[in-house]
Parts: C-alpha cells; sequence; structure tokens
C-alpha cells in the first residue's frame, strides 16, 4: 500500500534535505565511533592473539627445576634434568600427546661474510617450526626429519641474525661457521609479532637439527621439551600426567611445583585472553553508551521536524490518509536518515582501519604501536554494529510516529 | 444525505469548558447548495468540522447517506472524508513542497486507483479549472486564485459526491473570488451537494439557501 506512496514520501523527504543534514550528521559521526571503537578494541585482541602464537600455540613447555618437598626419603633441593629419552617416554605414556619435541641451547659464536656474532644455538627436534610457529622466508625452509635423521650440518637463522651476517642479501644457501663448524643456511624466520620468550626473540636465534647438536655439543640433558596437547581442553590433564610420569621416573612428589617448570601458554592465554575480551566489551559499550547519548539528540531533532509538519499532517488527515499512512512515513523517513547516516558512518570506519592497517609493523621493537595499528573491521562487528543501531532507529522513529498517528485532523490543520 | 440531530460539541480546555453547538438540528439533501453563516464564534466551523467527519459530535446523531458517523474509527473516518468528501479551505492547504499536479493526486493516492487512472484523473481537473500548463508549479509559484483552483480540483479527484468549503474566497481578491464561485455553481449545477461556510452575504447569494448559527444554535 505505501509503495505508490514513495514517491510522496521521497518528494518530502528531498526537502527536508537541509533540515536532516545534521541529524545525518550526528548519526554518522556516532557509527564512526562506535565503529572505530570496536574494531580498536578487536584489533587489538587479535595483535595480543598473533603476538602470543609467536612463541606458540597451544604449547607445554617443561623445563627441569628444583625438588621442593621430600619424596620417598629423598631431600629437597635436588636439581633435576630432563633428558632426550623422556620425550620418548612422554610421547608413549600420554596419549593426549599430539606432538612432543626436545630443545637444548647453547650460547657460541656465529660467523660469515667476515662477520662474527654471539648467540644462542638451539637443537631442536622435528615438529618444532610447528609448535613455535616458525615460518620460513619465501625461497627457504625449516629443518626438516632427513637434517634430523642424517645429522646435517644445517641451520635456520632468526631475521636479524641474517641481516646481521648478510646484511640485505640473500642468506639461504650460504655458509655460516658456529665455533668453526661449517653449517648450510637452509631458510630464515620471517617476521613476526612473539610477546613472550625464553632465551630472547626468535628473531635473534639460530636453529639446527637436533641430532647435530648432540654432535657438537657434549651437554648429556635437553634445556626444554615442548608438548603440544590435542586440544587445549586436555592441556591441564597433559600437565597434570606429565608430573606424574616424570615423578615417578625422577621421584619427585608430582605435587611438587618447583621440580619441574612447566610453562603452560594455554592456562597464560585463557587468563590474558580474559582481560581482553573484557576490554573489548568495555569498549564497545563506551561506543554504545555515546551512541545512545547521540540518538536522544536525533529523536529530539526528529520529533521537533515532525511537529514541523503537523499541518501537512493535516492536510493528508483531511484528503483520507490513514494512520499507517501517517505512521508508515515517518517510519520509513527514519529508517532512510538512519541508512544514510550508518552508511557514511560504515563507509568511513572502514577506510580508517584500512588507512591504519597500512602503516607499517616495526617488527625490530614491538611498541604499543604494533597493537593499535592493526584494528580489525570484521563481519561480527557490523552485526553487533547494526543490531544497536536497530534499537536506535526504533527508539528515534517511534516518538515522532506515535505523536503523528495520535494527532486530530482539525487541530492538526489549524496548527501554525 | 446529510442529517444531523441534537448536534452537541463540547471542548474542555482544563477546567474550562467551551459549548461549540449546542443542539443543532440540520438536513442537507442532495444537490443541494446550502450557506452556513454566522458571526465568529457562532460554531460555524465547528459544525463544518463535525459534518466533514474530521471531528466527530460529543452527543447527538449524524447519518451521511443514511450510515451513522459518530461510532465510526479513526480509519472509517478517513475513508469517508477520502471517498464522499471533498475539501476547499480558506488558506487553500495546499502541499507546499508538492507540484500543482501532485497536490491534485494526494487524495487518490489514499485509495486503490491506478497510475494510470490517476494521470487521467489530474490531467482532466487541470483542463477543468483551466491549469494544465502549471502542472510543474509548487503553490508558491502560483497566485491566490490559481491555488484555490488547484485545491478545489484536489477537492473532487476521488470525484465526492459533497463539496465542503470554508470561507473559500475569504484570502482573496474580489476577482478570484467570483471566479472560485463560477466554479462553485458549476459544480452545482453538475448536481454535486455544495456546503460552503462564510460570513459574506454576496458569497452566500450564489447558494439556495442559508443557515443562521449564533452561539451554537441556528436561528434561521
Amino acid at each position: 500500500m505505501a509503495l505508490k506512496l514513495l514517491p510522496l514520501y521521497l518528494n518530502e523527504f528531498k526537502k527536508r534535505r537541509k533540515k536532516t543534514a545534521l541529524i545525518t550528521f550526528a548519526i554518522a559521526w556516532g557509527s564512526l565511533s562506535i565503529l572505530l571503537l570496536m574494531s580498536f578494541g578487536r584489533g587489538l585482541t587479535t595483535q595480543f592473539r598473533i603476538s602470543f602464537r609467536g612463541l606458540g600455540d597451544n604449547l607445554v613447555m617443561l623445563s627441569g627445576g628444583q625438588s621442593s618437598m621430600i619424596h620417598q626419603g629423598l631431600p629437597k633441593g635436588r636439581r633435576l634434568r630432563l633428558f632426550a629419552a623422556d620425550v620418548a617416554l612422554l610421547r608413549e605414556t600420554i596419549p593426549e600427546i599430539e606432538f612432543i619435541c626436545a630443545e637444548s641451547y647453547n650460547n657460541e659464536t656465529v660467523s660469515a661474510n667476515g662477520k662474527e656474532t654471539n648467540r644462542n644455538v638451539h637443537g631442536v627436534g622435528p615438529l618444532f617450526d610447528v609448535m613455535r610457529t616458525q615460518v620460513p622466508r619465501a625461497g627457504g625452509r625449516f629443518l626438516n626429519d632427513d637434517d634430523e635423521r642424517h645429522s646435517r650440518r644445517v641451520a635456520f637463522l632468526g631475521w636479524k641474525v641474517a641481516e646481521n651476517l648478510f646484511a640485505a642479501g640473500e642468506a639461504v644457501g650460504k655458509t655460516i661457521r658456529i665455533n668453526r663448524t661449517p653449517f648450510t643456511v637452509v631458510g630464515v624466520l620471517k617476521e613476526k609479532m612473539q610477546d613472550s620468550m625464553y632465551q630472547g626473540p626468535d628473531a635473534e636465534q639460530v636453529y639446527i637439527p637436533f641430532a647435530t647438536y648432540a654432535q657438537v655439543n657434549s651437554q648429556p640433558y635437553v634445556d626444554r621439551i615442548h608438548i603440544q596437547p590435542r586440544s587445549r581442553e586436555v592441556s591441564l590433564l597433559v600437565e597434570e600426567r606429565t608430573r606424574s610420569v616424570l615423578g615417578r621416573r625422577y621421584r619427585f612428589d608430582p605435587a611438587d611445583k618447583y621440580a619441574l617448570n612447566v610453562w603452560n601458554t594455554i592456562k597464560d592465554a585463557a587468563e590474558v585472553g580474559k582481560i581482553f575480551s573484557g576490554i573489548e566489551i568495555f569498549l564497545t559499550l563506551i561506543g554504545a553508551l555515546t551512541l545512545l547519548i547521540a540518538a536522544v539528540g536525533v529523536t529530539n531533532l526528529m520529533y521537533a521536524l515532525a511537529k514541523e509538519r503537523t499541518r501537512e499532517i493535516g492536510i493528508k488527515l483531511a484528503m483520507g490518509a490513514r494512520r499507517r499512512h501517517i505512521v508508515a512515513q515517518f517510519v520509513i523517513e527514519t529508517a532512510f536518515i538512519f541508512l544514510k547516516g550508518t552508511l557514511w558512518g560504515v563507509l568511513l570506519a572502514f577506510n580508517i582501519v584500512s588507512l591504519v592497517r597500512t602503516i607499517p609493523l616495526n617488527y625490530d621493537n614491538f611498541g604499543i604501536e604494533s597493537y593499535l595499528t592493526r584494528p580489525v573491521f570484521s563481519f561480527d562487528i557490523l552485526l553487533v554494529f547494526l543490531a544497536i543501531m536497530g534499537g536506535l532507529v526504533f527508539l528515534a522513529g517511534i516518538f515522532p510516529a506515535v505523536r503523528a498517528s495520535r494527532l486530530n485532523p482539525v487541530e492538526a490543520l489549524r496548527y501554525e | 444525505m446529510i442529517v444531523c440531530r441534537e448536534i452537541k460539541k463540547v471542548f474542555s480546555m482544563g477546567a474550562a469548558t467551551l459549548e461549540a453547538l449546542r443542539g443543532v438540528d440540520i438536513e442537507v439533501k442532495a444537490g443541494e447548495f446550502i450557506s452556513i453563516m454566522g458571526p465568529s464564534g457562532s460554531g460555524k466551523s465547528t459544525l463544518m468540522n463535525i459534518i466533514g467527519c474530521l471531528d466527530t459530535p460529543t452527543s447527538g446523531t449524524y447519518a451521511l447517506d443514511g450510515r451513522e458517523v459518530a461510532g465510526m474509527s479513526f480509519d472509517q473516518l478517513a475513508e469517508v472524508r477520502n471517498r464522499k468528501i471533498g475539501f476547499v479551505f480558506q488558506n487553500f492547504n495546499l502541499l507546499p513542497y508538492a507540484t500543482a499536479y501532485e497536490n491534485i493526486e494526494l487524495p487518490m493516492l489514499f485509495n486503490g486507483k491506478s497510475a494510470r487512472q490517476r494521470r487521467q484523473r489530474v490531467e482532466d481537473l487541470l483542463k477543468q479549472v483551466g491549469l494544465l500548463e502549471w502542472r510543474q508549479h509548487r503553490p508558491s509559484e502560483l497566485s491566490g486564485g490559481q491555488q484555490q483552483r488547484i485545491a478545489i480540483a484536489r477537492a473532487l479527484a476521488n470525484d465526492p459526491a459533497i463539496i465542503l468549503a470554508d470561507e473559500p474566497t475569504g484570502n482573496l481578491d474580489s476577482g478570484s473570488g467570483e471566479e472560485i464561485m463560477a466554479i462553485f455553481s458549476g459544480l452545482w449545477r453538475q448536481g454535486r451537494t455544495m456546503i460552503m461556510v462564510t460570513h459574506d452575504t454576496k458569497v452566500a447569494a450564489h447558494s439556495q439557501r442559508a443557515v443562521n448559527l449564533l452561539d451554537g444554535r441556528v436561528i434561521s
């Protein structure tokens, strides 16, 4: 029924364009603020998750500690070490383990191109790259099973080590010397964000196969064992079982928190994730409340506009307009104004977000900017925003429409 | 056609009440041309609004075409206004942003006429009031007489049986006023029922009879 009235409504709307411009602007501004708040909030969370993954995704890391409880007649204060054989033991006894690998490291002299530098050289087992997010730059690769099986003299470099030794030149295929032993570079780590670490950022490390490391170093124990549980849900179970299996082997109390150092990134991520989700919700709430204030102003303006046209409503009523004809006009108009303002807000927000995202990240120094320059404008943010907006359209449109529908034709015609 | 019995209308403004109509009996037969006369405050506009179904009486009965108006809903009254009554106001009451064409089309938008029917009817009416070449102009670009002719064309859009005119010449110079009255006489001769509120005896002279109101009662 309203279809043939649309030209009339549109006509009136065009007439009022100047008067509605301010309202459109207010809505666009409000939309922009809430969208930016949500996008930057989401960006913060996302960046945090990415940089947390820089160390490893879903990781339980073990290293030896010192016993602090008397157990089976053994004194406390015993130094406990992990050994390569523990890897096989844990893999066999704990089915919830998806991946497991050992790591040892030592500070060595690394040289190439006439340059010399001291770096931590790590011997790492297969799958270390999967567990510790070691993605090679194009043209290179990480250490593989064959390297391990044949104890090859190959190395994978953190990008800062590569830049340090080879400047801007290609490192892959070149030879470096680790304590005078030549190694061939097979890959360079791609830049990544990393906010937690144990021996400095991965950018500054050198990785060689675990078997090779064992040949050149006479260290009998391993420094760390990395475990990736089958799922996040079983991470605490894996942690608990690891303590009991190793406790039986090295005779410490599984309840002894200091005998075995366990770094459970899943637990950490869940904790910090809560904080970031809180920040995100908080920012959305601020945005929504700001928008609500804007909506009160918009409602007021809409109401004033509606009052101005009381006489026109009277004319239409005299000509036989039904209540729904009048109400429909207000609803359509409010929706249209909101649509326009919202569209502007969304377009602006999208462009600002896209622009901010082009700011390059400085991988040498992760400051606050690396968390703030990657806002995320995602579909679910848009949905939340549209839901809030829908509520406000209803709020802003309902008062003028209700008033208009209650008008008495005689009084409306007399309205000056 | 129109039968009003004991029509009373009381306006209450806070504690004060105003009796605008104190029991008016009036009958208008189909095809009659009557004037409602009286000084300001006599209740003639209130009576006009009630006859025009813009307002409902506080008490009394009003039958239009044998149908009682008193119990009708808001939208039923709107339909009666839309199909049976054409309004002509003193201050024209045209939509300011709409063209002459769109103003005439307005009443037809509120019922089921097709676009083709509407266009045909608007063009016929524009010819009838002699303003076809002014169809794309807005009210502000037209003279008072022209605006009132557009308003008459609009009143005729749905071909109503009754034309209600409230001081139709009140805002016009005498020349334009004469033109408007000539159109009214023509409409009456076509068989329409004409009811006109005026305080001008010269204008009232165009009608068949006058109903005089004073203080909310019919005096003659």
